[in-house]
């Protein structure tokens, strides 16, 4: 692990260019730029927003397109990034047979392009709060880390799953429909405390409700974007208690990804 | 110290289809209720290589397709890693396998050159401080700011080699890149190869099927042979060696074509048929190696179905890869006029002091009528044969053409 940080220190150059390639080559030609990557955070938002006119969902004392808003992103953004990152690898495959350098540059390159994306979002969601006269507090300092955290629980799909898909392009295919369906168990059309109320006051699943409601946070993306609305919307801390069970998971995950990376690196070459 | 060790490297792949999840997953379900799988046998790409390679050699690699040249190339640059044995390169390694690898089509001659020069291992201070060298080199700079989907591909080669070959490494790794360009760039390339081989004195593994390249560039040559190393040693007889191989490859290919079916021929009509074609020595015994020097009797049998007015017969020979080396046509060296009539016939055609020089040739044969451009019929590859000589040895021949003077020497030495 010690290592796999030293790689990135020494290639973070690579990184970066192979970082900006992404980006250019995929908005040259577009007339509308790099505004694509803002579609589908706030197209989300207005569905979203409109179904809310038919389903009661509360959102405390946020407006509510605001919260969808600062839940799909840091949602959309790993959703992106575990998936770049899983095709990073076998969309590379010219590289990969002809040059060496540490191949985990791949799926970090594919995080990082999301998070330039990330970027421009976080822009919008700053118009938002503006359009809202909401004003961010201090805590809003945590918001980095809470994405740093973001960018590990994507790398550690992006790692495994992209040694994978070189085998098995199966996995290419499964994921995105896999992450889509996570989205229904993040709180990302509703809020966390919907799912706190149900289950930890009125004890929805009678005595499992305890245990029902950690294997809830163990999805880190709970822990994310509850803490990511915290920080930014409600001035509130991160929300530590809900992201304990997701990160302890992370913490296990990505080093386990990465050495099955690792182990799998070698052949790439030959099998993709 | 050796700067490149290569240990009992032996390097196997799977032949046969690729394999999907449910196959796999249909195979482990056989072994865990104790059936046996199938397993298939594994293709031996290198087979138990062994060499070192000391600072400021130019290994030369060469070998037939498939000999795993390649293959052990991808190895040194880390790309791929052996089966078993092991490699250590102990310093660091440009790959020029296949130039302009990960040059992007939409991005410009600039921005691909930060992007190659950053792949290949270049720091953004180093490329910005050697960007107009490479500019220049590649004699882009009109260019340089086009997105190079736009160039041609010898501009987007001239690009991928000076990008390549401007990264500062120890150890030079070129697979085939001097082929790139016109001739004037492939001047250009071979010089700047050379210059950083001999003054700079850089180590350099060379892979090429230009076997004369090879021999002139390197110091050392390994002749590899279905994943073996077959010869390792000096460049002149590592190519000599290659030459008679291939040579012997030739022939065999050439036994096989000949068993399978009709013979190549461009012209044929059902009218006249080339039915046989033999070569025989001076003792009558029909031959497929011919001695340099020796006395040659071709013999063609036809079988024609209309009376043939005046013919002209044309007898050629070819290297395999169709550069006519030698010709005579009857309508030079003889004037009767004859018909010949339906029926079989033969034609003979005698060379005294046989002179192309030891190597492996083919022979075409063309019929038309006298005062008419249209073949009636013409073939290549006709008939394989092989020259040799006792005398002269393979390696004084081979760079030196396909066709001996024949003439006499004479010495005027002062006497002393």
């Amino acid at each position: 692990m010690i290592k796999a940080i030293r790689n990135i220190v020494d290639y973070h150059e690579l990184i970066a260019v192979l970082t900006w390639k992404n980006m250019t080559v995929r908005y040259k030609q577009a007339y509308l730029g790099i505004a694509w990557a803002v579609l589908k955070p706030f197209s989300l938002m207005l569905v979203f927003t409109l179904l809310r006119s038919f389903v009661n969902i509360p959102s405390g004392n946020v407006p509510y397109p605001i919260l969808a808003f600062a839940a799909l992103l840091p949602w959309v953004f790993f959703q992106e990034s575990a998936a770049e990152g899983v095709q990073s690898v076998v969309g590379n495959a010219a590289l990969i047979r002809k040059i060496y350098f540490p191949r985990e540059v791949f799926p970090i390159t594919g995080v990082m392009t999301k998070l330039v994306e990330l970027g421009i979002n976080v822009l919008i969601l700053a118009g938002l709060m503006a359009w809202y006269r909401m004003m961010p507090t201090a805590q809003i300092a945590w918001a980095p880390l809470i994405i740093l955290y973001t960018m590990l629980a994507s790398l550690t799909i992006a790692f495994a799953g992209a040694a994978i898909n070189v085998y098995y392009r199966d996995v290419g295919s499964a994921l995105p429909v896999l992450l889509s369906l996570l989205m229904y168990v993040s709180p990302v059309i509703y809020p966390l405390d919907l799912v706190k109320e149900k289950l930890l006051i009125n004890r929805a699943g009678g005595d499992w409700s305890e245990l029902l409601y950690v294997v809830y946070t163990l999805n880190p993306l709970a822990g994310i974007i509850s803490s990511f609305q915290n920080v930014v919307l409600r001035g509130l801390p991160p929300d530590w208690a809900t992201l304990a069970p997701g990160a302890i998971l992370v913490a296990i995950a990505l080093p386990l990804s990465y050495m099955i990376f690792k182990r799998a690196e070698a052949y790439f070459a030959d099998m993709i | 110290m050796a700067i490149i060790e290569v240990d009992h490297v032996t390097k196997e792949f799977q032949l046969g289809q690729l394999r999907n999840l449910r196959q796999t997953l249909l195979d482990l379900a056989a072994r865990l209720r104790g059936h046996r799988v199938a397993e298939r046998t594994p293709f031996k790409a290198l087979d138990d290589v062994d060499f070192r390679v000391e600072q400021g050699e130019v290994l030369g690699i060469i070998g037939q397709n498939g000999a795993g040249k390649s293959t052990l190339l991808k190895i040194l640059a880390g790309i791929s890693t052996p089966t078993r044995g092991s490699i250590s390169v102990r310093a660091r390694v440009a790959p020029l396998i296949e130039v302009g690898a990960g040059l992007v089509p939409d991005l410009t001659g600039r921005e691909n050159i930060f992007l190659n020069a950053s792949i290949l291992g270049m720091k953004r201070v180093e490329i910005a401080k050697k960007f107009d060298d490479i500019v220049a080199f590649a004699e882009l700079e009109e260019f340089i700011d086009t997105p190079i989907k736009r160039y041609s591909s010898g501009m987007q080669v001239r690009l991928g080699f000076s990008i390549a070959t401007s990264v500062h490494a120890e150890v030079l790794i070129v697979d085939e890149v001097l082929a790139v360009g016109d001739v004037a760039f492939q001047r250009k390339c071979f010089d700047r190869m050379e210059e950083m081989i001999k003054r700079q004195g850089r180590t350099v593994l060379i892979v090429s099927h230009n076997i004369r390249q090879v021999e002139r560039m390197c110091t050392r040559v390994i002749l590899l042979e279905h994943g073996r190393v077959a010869f390792d040693g000096a460049p002149q007889p590592a190519c000599n060696l290659f030459y008679e191989k291939n040579d012997q490859k030739i022939r065999s290919q050439v036994a096989m074509q000949a068993q399978a079916g009709p013979k190549r021929s461009f012209v044929r009509s059902t009218d006249l048929l080339l039915t046989d074609i033999t070569m025989v020595n001076e003792a009558g015994e029909r031959i497929e190696r011919v001695k340099f020097g020796s006395t040659v009797l071709i013999r063609l049998l036809f079988e024609t179905k209309i009376p043939l007015r005046d013919p002209t017969f044309g007898i050629g020979a070819h290297t395999p890869d169709l550069l006519y080396v030698a010709n005579d046509d009857s309508i030079l060296s003889e004037t009767e006029e004859r018909v010949i009539p339906p029926g079989s016939f033969q034609v003979e055609y005698r060379i005294r002091d046989f002179p192309l020089l030891p190597s492996v040739y083919s022979l075409r044969v063309g019929v038309a009528l006298k005062n008419s451009d249209l073949a009636l019929y013409y073939g290549e590859n006709l008939f394989h044969f092989q020259v040799y000589d006792d005398k002269t040895s393979r390696s004084r021949t081979v760079n030196q053409g396909f066709v001996s003077f024949g003439g006499t020497w004479s010495f005027q030495v002062p006497a002393g």
